[in-house]
């Protein structure tokens, strides 16, 4: 029996795929498709791109048709700032006022009768008498607090001199002034003989000197 | 430089040109992609953050403006107690003068309590403090020396009027001092300050955030 003999021609690339669609058109299909994908969302983007742009020229001419009308609200508000400031920095100011009159008036009441006043002084406040050296000076006084003395000097003579002296201490120191006065003190050395008198007056009738310095409630720049 | 890939000469030329157009419309949708659809993403994600950052504006500027009558009404309150502070003893010179417009506000006073006054003098001004938030406009404690003569009682009747009738008159300092020759009369030094406008401060850079 004789066998059929086949002869294969066929080249290796002349080989058919077993699959029903073939290789060289699935890929061109595939990627073709794919490239459409692509250019369909880019085509999508593209759009949402214009119609986002547009809306944002809505905005922007939405927010420039009112910002005439907001600036003036925004100057309004920083007068209003302006304002406040000022009223603030003014009440600094007043708040730190002391009233002295009042009770200037009645120490009179309260001095014995062998005392005679010679000097009474409320020192000016201090202020920087040299340039601050720092770069950045500030631009204003930092301090809240600024202290006020008022120095009463006086003579006396007699007796009851040193108790007279002490008892105007005391009377000082009672709740008439104590709004005004927080402490009273002789400052030591101040309580003398006054030696500029003449000595022989002295030993009959000796003169003496002394001051007081109150001590007042300081100014609050609070 | 060439392609030399022993692989694609074995192709048959059927499948080459098919390879070679997936190739292009590949290397085509790849171009695509880097050049046009993540820069367009990145595009509308730039874009949709500016619109909501410029709608948060509108829409703050737009309660902003229904707030507009509320904020002329807080002006003008400020406004109102800035005056009524200014008005109750912020002082101007007169004519260039702080001590002349010193003089005309305590002559009255002086002339009511028989406090004579000799002198008067304009002393440098004091800088006041400054609040947290600066003004623009500050303002400064002016001092003015009224030298005098009185008796003890005409003095203090002197500076208990001049402060109940200015609310914004302290007395900064003080010297009164016996004169042996007359002791019913003593001489007075007596410096009041008031608050006068300063200089103007340069505006704030925080200004406008």
């Amino acid at each position: 029996m004789k066998s059929p003999l086949h002869l294969d021609l066929l080249k290796e690339e002349e080989r058919l795929s077993s699959s029903p669609i073939r290789l060289r058109v699935l890929l061109p299909l595939i990627t073709t498709f794919f490239l459409l994908c692509a250019l369909l969302v880019w085509g999508l983007f593209e759009i949402q791109v214009l119609g986002k742009r547009k809306l944002m020229a809505n905005v922007e001419n939405a927010v420039k048709s009112v910002t005439p009308v907001h600036a003036a609200v925004l100057a309004s508000r920083d007068q209003e700032k302006e304002m406040r400031a000022g009223v603030q920095q003014l009440s600094l100011y007043k708040h730190a006022r002391n009233v002295f009159g009042p009770t200037l008036s009645i120490i009179a009441a309260q001095v014995p009768t062998n005392i005679q006043f010679t000097e009474m002084r409320i020192f000016p406040p201090q202020t920087a008498s040299e340039p601050s050296r720092s770069v950045n000076p500030p631009p204003a006084p930092t301090n809240t607090l600024e202290r006020v003395s008022l120095r009463i000097a006086g003579r006396t003579k007699g007796s009851r001199a040193s108790e007279s002296v002490n008892d105007l201490m005391a009377a000082l120191q009672t709740a008439a002034f104590t709004n005004v006065f927080r402490s009273v003190s002789i400052p030591k050395g101040a309580f003398r003989l006054d030696t500029s008198r003449n000595q022989s007056a002295l030993t009959a009738n000796e003169s003496l000197l002394f001051e007081i310095t109150c001590e007042c409630e300081p100014r609050r720049f609070e | 430089m060439t392609l030399d890939m022993p692989f694609l000469k074995q192709l048959a030329p059927s499948m080459k040109r098919p390879l070679a157009f997936s190739a292009s419309t590949l290397l085509a949708t790849v171009v695509l992609l880097f050049v046009g659809i993540l820069p367009e993403r990145k595009t509308i994600h730039a874009t949709d953050n500016n619109l909501q950052i410029l709608n948060a504006r509108l829409t703050q500027m737009r309660a902003d403006i229904a707030n507009a009558d509320q904020q002329k009404r807080k002006t003008e309150e400020a406004l109102a107690e800035r005056d009524a502070l200014i008005a109750s003893g912020v002082i101007e010179p007169l004519l260039g003068s702080f001590a002349m417009r010193g003089k005309t506000l305590l002559d009255p006073i002086a002339q009511r309590t028989g406090f004579h006054i000799e002198n008067v003098r304009e002393l440098p001004p004091i800088q006041l403090q400054l609040p947290k938030i600066h003004p623009e406009q500050t303002h400064c404690r002016q001092p003015i020396e009224f030298t005098g003569q009185g008796s003890y009682f005409q003095i203090t009747d002197f500076i208990t009027q001049t402060e109940s009738n200015n609310p914004m008159a302290t007395l900064s300092s003080l010297l009164i001092l016996a004169m042996p020759n007359t002791p019913e009369n003593h001489k007075a030094i007596l410096t009041f300050e008031w608050p006068a406008k300063g200089e103007k401060a340069k505006a704030p850079s925080t200004k406008g955030k």
